[in-house]
């Protein structure tokens, strides 16, 4: 079964994160490296990792909409929530149990959420 | 430069249509996708299953957590996503615009980071 795990991350978290200067922000990523590093190591030869998308901060979304045929793009992203997705990874699972597996390696659920969604195939 | 399209839209409406109605919806993105391709802007993209299906998962401390449902609750939820490929934020913002839920629910653009790892 395919799935799509959405990533979050805390706004508190990521508000910190933007104040930091690049040497800070550095730091903080090299410390989640190795976790990521393993998850990969791990994982990739089983082929149950499917593409892979960081996303750049909520801060940088835009938001379409359009209405009466008029395009309307406003700043920043779609909905103001506790957590914000920050990445989004496409599985190839056996069944739900093996997700969860997988989500609760994932470094962002230590904080956050990792939340799985099975994908529609047509 | 690669953009996610984040679907966004009401779930509830769209379990309401009839067959016929969702067909005439299912056919609006195959043009979509198709044009999409044939421009290469769309490179990949999935639809999710219905936000009921969802199951959000935490780990505090040694414990993992399973909960039914998705992680935030809104009243449009997120339907699936494109991956584009674009010049810029406003070329897939053009894009993104001819997505069929534009005109009814939202879709958030957001910059794919090329740097692996986190936090982003």
């Amino acid at each position: 079964m395919k799935y799509v795990a959405l990533l979050t991350n805390l706004q508190e978290d990521i508000d910190r994160w933007a104040m930091m200067t690049p040497k800070e922000a550095q730091a903080v990523r090299a410390e989640e490296v190795p976790k990521w590093e393993a998850l990969f190591g791990e994982l990739g030869p089983t082929g149950a990792l499917g593409a892979g998308f960081e996303l750049d901060s909520p801060s940088t979304a835009k938001t379409v909409r359009v209405r009466g045929g008029e395009t309307l793009v406003t700043d920043g992203p779609f909905a103001e929530t506790k957590e914000q997705i920050g990445g989004v990874m496409e599985l190839e699972c056996e069944d739900l149990d093996q997700a969860i597996a997988i989500a609760a390696r994932i470094p962002v659920v230590f904080r956050a959420s990792v939340e799985l969604r099975p994908v529609i195939e047509r | 430069m690669q953009y996610l399209a984040l679907i966004y839209g009401d779930e509830n409406g769209w379990q309401q249509l009839g067959p016929d109605d969702r067909n005439a919806v299912m056919e609006e993105y195959h043009t979509f996708s198709r044009e999409g391709q044939e421009a290469r802007v769309i490179t990949g993209g999935s639809e999710l299953d219905a936000t009921s299906t969802a199951t959000t998962v935490r780990v505090r401390g040694d414990e993992t957590l399973v909960t039914d449902g998705p992680f935030a609750e809104l009243k449009e939820t997120l339907g699936g996503y494109f991956v584009l490929e674009c010049d810029s934020i406003d070329e897939a913002c053009s894009w993104a615009a001819k997505i069929p839920a534009a005109s009814h629910g939202a879709i958030e653009v957001r910059p794919v980071n090329v740097d692996e790892g986190k936090p982003s």
